[in-house]
């Protein structure tokens, strides 16, 4: 079994890390000719399945295995791999590399980097802006920069190495994405920072209220997210003293491609949502804490399809384009939010 | 009256807390030694194996320095406080300072600090806080007199020495990551490796708890002066070098390690305007390799010299290695290694004998023995969450999930991983956290395993004379 990459995009990579890390603290990689996968499914709360073309994240990639289709399916620990990635970021190059050290497999990062020279930064910043900031410099020491600069050019290796657990395809097999349904709505979801914002500030407002009234039942508030196919979203919390709720008007339900559905597009679901006219939502309850994992994929900043089955089920689509080719396929990520019915 | 009245400045309030904040990395208390001319903040942590010590230049530093010796302190001034209860006096009001002109009044203008003692008069710290708003704070804190310990270090036996751009040494530590406990230098050539490591034991099922493993491989060349033998490894906590590193780069100014040899102290010296800034850390490990090849750079035509202090520097091993009937203990991880080398060897007639022909097994002697006086310490505490605000590192804040403040340890328990989760748990097929059910027989085994090891410390009512021979003690 053999795989070597080097990387790209190390800065969406990173991201990526963060925003799955943010519901789980392991992510399963399977990683094929094509593409690359990475599922997060923790114990209970949200799931994320993501596809992404190989071509996204690596290049000048080997892979050799053999397993069926030339897969290998690693599990790691996704703090380690955000923080080697936070290392390899404004690096000259990085690459990855499966290997064994002391006989335990690890995935090992090479960085080709240079100390950062931070000294223009700030300048005319006071002394010591604030307290952990590394680059609060003094003027008085030019002399002893101007000095130093000429040696910063050198080039340093940093390897590394990142733990990981090679699975068995048999361990794998088990696990399996939850299926999807036609939804009733979709709808692009407005800024991720700005729903974020409104949903944690509902979510602690509900926490707070709760802990005033102990006999509060769910120590977790429930979010009620709707969604109408014209234009129209609403997150609402309702507690034992308020009952408060924000709207969003004129988002795009976008086209659905008759080519791939399973129905006939008149009879789609939510052609019949559109029919029924601005009042028809389509609602699901979600945990609030929850919920404020799964909009960290707006650090992301793709662009968001939410599909809403009415009292089932939702579903976010997270589109990350492709950076450096505007042709390629685009990233996935699929989040399967946990929700609950009224 | 007063024995001690000073006034600091502006920056003076800030390099003090900066000084303030390195140390209570190390211990919880600080001592002050104030003279006429010089004034002390150090402190040694309580395992003994790290002291941090800042030299302050009164007429330099201080904008009003008055000694006024008398009594029991005709000579100095010395007493302990608590870094916590000190540090807050001078606390960053950076948060309120970004948010606009208003709030900015609410920065420290000066310190006026008098320290009162001697008969019929509480011993009291009196430190009266001017702000920029025209408000006055006055603080009276207690202290205890008690004489500082000061740990030396022996410059002759310093071999090896390097020195590097603190910015550049505190970027090289910040890539590594959370949860490892020893950073190793070493040299290879025209390398110079800085490897970050764990030494906890953890069962293969559990391989993916392993924190990163880091090592970085650095360029002679960026050194402003190096001179260490090849292939020397030099083990020190990384928790030690992260809270000087932190210090040092606030400076800017270079840093200069000076050591010999493993089991034996480590200088990190660096120096800004007023402030001279010594830490001494223990390394761990032993002696491996060939003490003759040497890399170097800096200086020309001392390669000559290099077989003299070799030669110079192996009655001093001898000598230490002598000294080892006379500690009472080792850790139980060098306890055997003790036991194997120590009653078969009798005591070297005389510190004078030719060159040991096996340098190396002295060497490990002398490790063995230095260990159980000048321990590692035990049970490291994670680092503060201080030291998470890595600069390279900056978390976009937005992103972060919601949470409320009885969680925060929850939080903290995603990011990082927990280490005395059962590691028997077999369940690999379900990769998630199936492992927290089962949390049960190994922390308490690490527990009983680390209240072991302290029970072979050195007693804290060893008498001083006893240990003075030892680690930081040299007479």
């Amino acid at each position: 079994m053999r795989f070597h990459s080097d990387l790209k995009n190390i800065r969406t990579f990173a991201k990526l890390t963060a925003a799955f890390s943010s519901l789980e603290k392991l992510v399963w990689l399977r990683l094929s000719d094509e593409t690359a996968h990475f599922t997060v499914v923790p114990d209970t709360g949200s799931q994320i399945w993501s596809t992404l073309p190989m071509d996204f994240l690596f290049e000048n990639c080997t892979i050799q295995s053999a397993e069926p289709g030339n897969t290998i399916n690693l599990e790691l620990s996704l703090q380690p791999l955000h923080r080697a990635l936070k290392s390899a970021q404004n690096s000259i190059s990085a690459s990855l590399r499966l290997t064994k050290k002391k006989g335990v497999p690890v995935l090992s990062m090479t960085i080709t980097t240079t100390t950062s020279r931070p000294s223009h930064a700030n300048a005319h910043a006071p002394p010591r802006p604030s307290h952990d900031d590394p680059f609060g410099f003094d003027d008085d020491h030019d002399r002893t920069h101007l000095e130093t600069s000429l040696r910063r050019e050198h080039e340093k290796i940093i390897t590394q190495d990142i733990p990981i657990r090679v699975l068995h395809p048999d361990t794998v097999a088990s696990t399996v994405q939850p299926a999807l349904q036609e939804p009733d709505v979709h709808i692009q979801l407005p800024p991720l920072l700005q729903l974020k914002s409104i949903s944690d500030r509902f979510t602690r407002l509900a926490l707070a209220s709760g802990s005033g009234s102990s006999s509060s039942s769910s120590k977790s508030p429930r979010l009620e997210i709707s969604a109408n196919m014209h234009g129209g979203l609403r997150v609402r919390i309702t507690t034992e003293t308020a009952d408060i709720s924000s709207a969003w008007t004129d988002l795009d339900n976008p086209e659905l491609d008759p080519a791939q559905l399973r129905v006939p597009i008149e009879e789609h679901p939510s052609t019949k949502f559109r029919d029924r006219g601005p009042d028809a939502w389509a609602s699901v309850y979600v945990d609030g804490k929850d919920w404020s994992r799964v909009l960290s994929a707006g650090r992301l900043e793709g662009r968001v399809i939410a599909c809403f089955c009415h009292n089932h089920s939702l579903v976010l689509y997270v589109y990350i384009p492709h950076y450096d080719d505007a042709g390629g396929d685009d990233a996935v990520l699929t989040y399967h939010v946990q929700a609950y019915s009224a | 009256m007063a024995v001690l009245t000073f006034t600091l400045s502006e920056e003076g309030v800030t390099a003090f807390r900066d000084a303030l904040n390195c140390l209570s990395k190390f211990s919880e208390d600080v001592s002050i030694e104030a003279r006429k001319d010089t004034f002390f903040l150090s402190t040694m942590n309580t395992s003994k194996s790290a002291y941090a010590s800042f030299r302050f230049a009164t007429n330099r530093f201080f904008g009003r320095y008055q000694f006024q010796g008398s009594g029991q302190f005709q000579e100095k001034f010395f007493c302990s406080m608590y870094i916590r209860g000190l540090a807050s006096l001078f606390r960053s009001r950076s948060g309120v300072e970004s948010r606009g002109d208003v709030d900015k009044q609410a920065i420290i203008d000066r310190c006026d600090v008098a320290i009162e003692d001697g008969q019929g008069v509480k011993s009291r710290f009196i430190a009266r806080i001017i702000f920029r708003n025209g408000l006055t704070a006055t603080h009276r804190l207690p202290f205890e007199v008690t004489m500082p310990v000061h740990a030396k270090f022996n410059r002759q036996e310093a071999l090896y020495h390097w020195s590097i751009s603190s910015r550049t040494l505190k970027q090289l530590v910040d890539h590594f990551g959370p949860g490892t406990e020893y950073l190793d230098i070493n040299t290879d050539g025209d390398h110079v490796n800085f490897t970050c490591f764990s030494e906890k034991t953890i069962s293969d099922d559990a391989v993916l708890k392993k924190p990163l493993h880091t090592s970085i491989a650095v360029e002679t060349d960026e050194f402003d002066d190096i001179d260490v033998e090849d292939k020397l490894q030099i083990v020190v906590s990384i928790k030690d070098v992260r809270a000087i590193t932190q210090h040092a780069a606030i400076t800017g100014n270079a840093i200069v390690a000076r050591y010999s040899l493993p089991a034996r102290p480590l200088q990190f010296s660096y120096a800004s305007d007023a402030i001279s800034c010594e830490f001494l850390i223990m390394t761990v490990g032993e002696r491996g390799g060939n003490p003759s090849q040497r890399t170097k750079k800096g200086r020309k035509g001392a390669s000559a010299k290099n077989t003299n202090t070799i030669n110079a520097a192996v009655p001093r091993l001898e000598e230490t290695s002598r000294r080892t009937s006379a500690a009472p203990s080792q850790t139980t991880s060098d306890a055997q290694q003790q036991q194997a080398t120590t009653p078969s060897m009798p005591p070297p007639p005389s510190s004078r004998q030719p060159p040991n022909p096996t340098p190396r097994l002295s060497a490990a002697r002398a490790s063995a023995s230095r260990i159980g006086a000048f321990d590692f310490r035990p049970s490291q505490r994670p680092p503060p969450p201080t030291l998470r605000s890595e600069s390279l590192f900056v978390e976009d804040e937005a992103w972060e999930p919601v949470r409320d403040d009885d969680e925060d340890g929850d939080e903290d328990a995603r990011l990082e991983w927990d280490h005395s989760v059962d590691p028997t748990n077999p369940s690999v097929a379900h990769m998630s956290r199936a492992d927290d059910a089962g949390r049960s027989g190994y922390e308490p085994a690490e527990e009983a395993q680390s209240a072991a090891a302290e029970s072979t410390y050195l007693d804290p009512t060893q008498r001083l004379s006893d240990v003075q021979g030892l680690a930081l003690f040299p007479d």
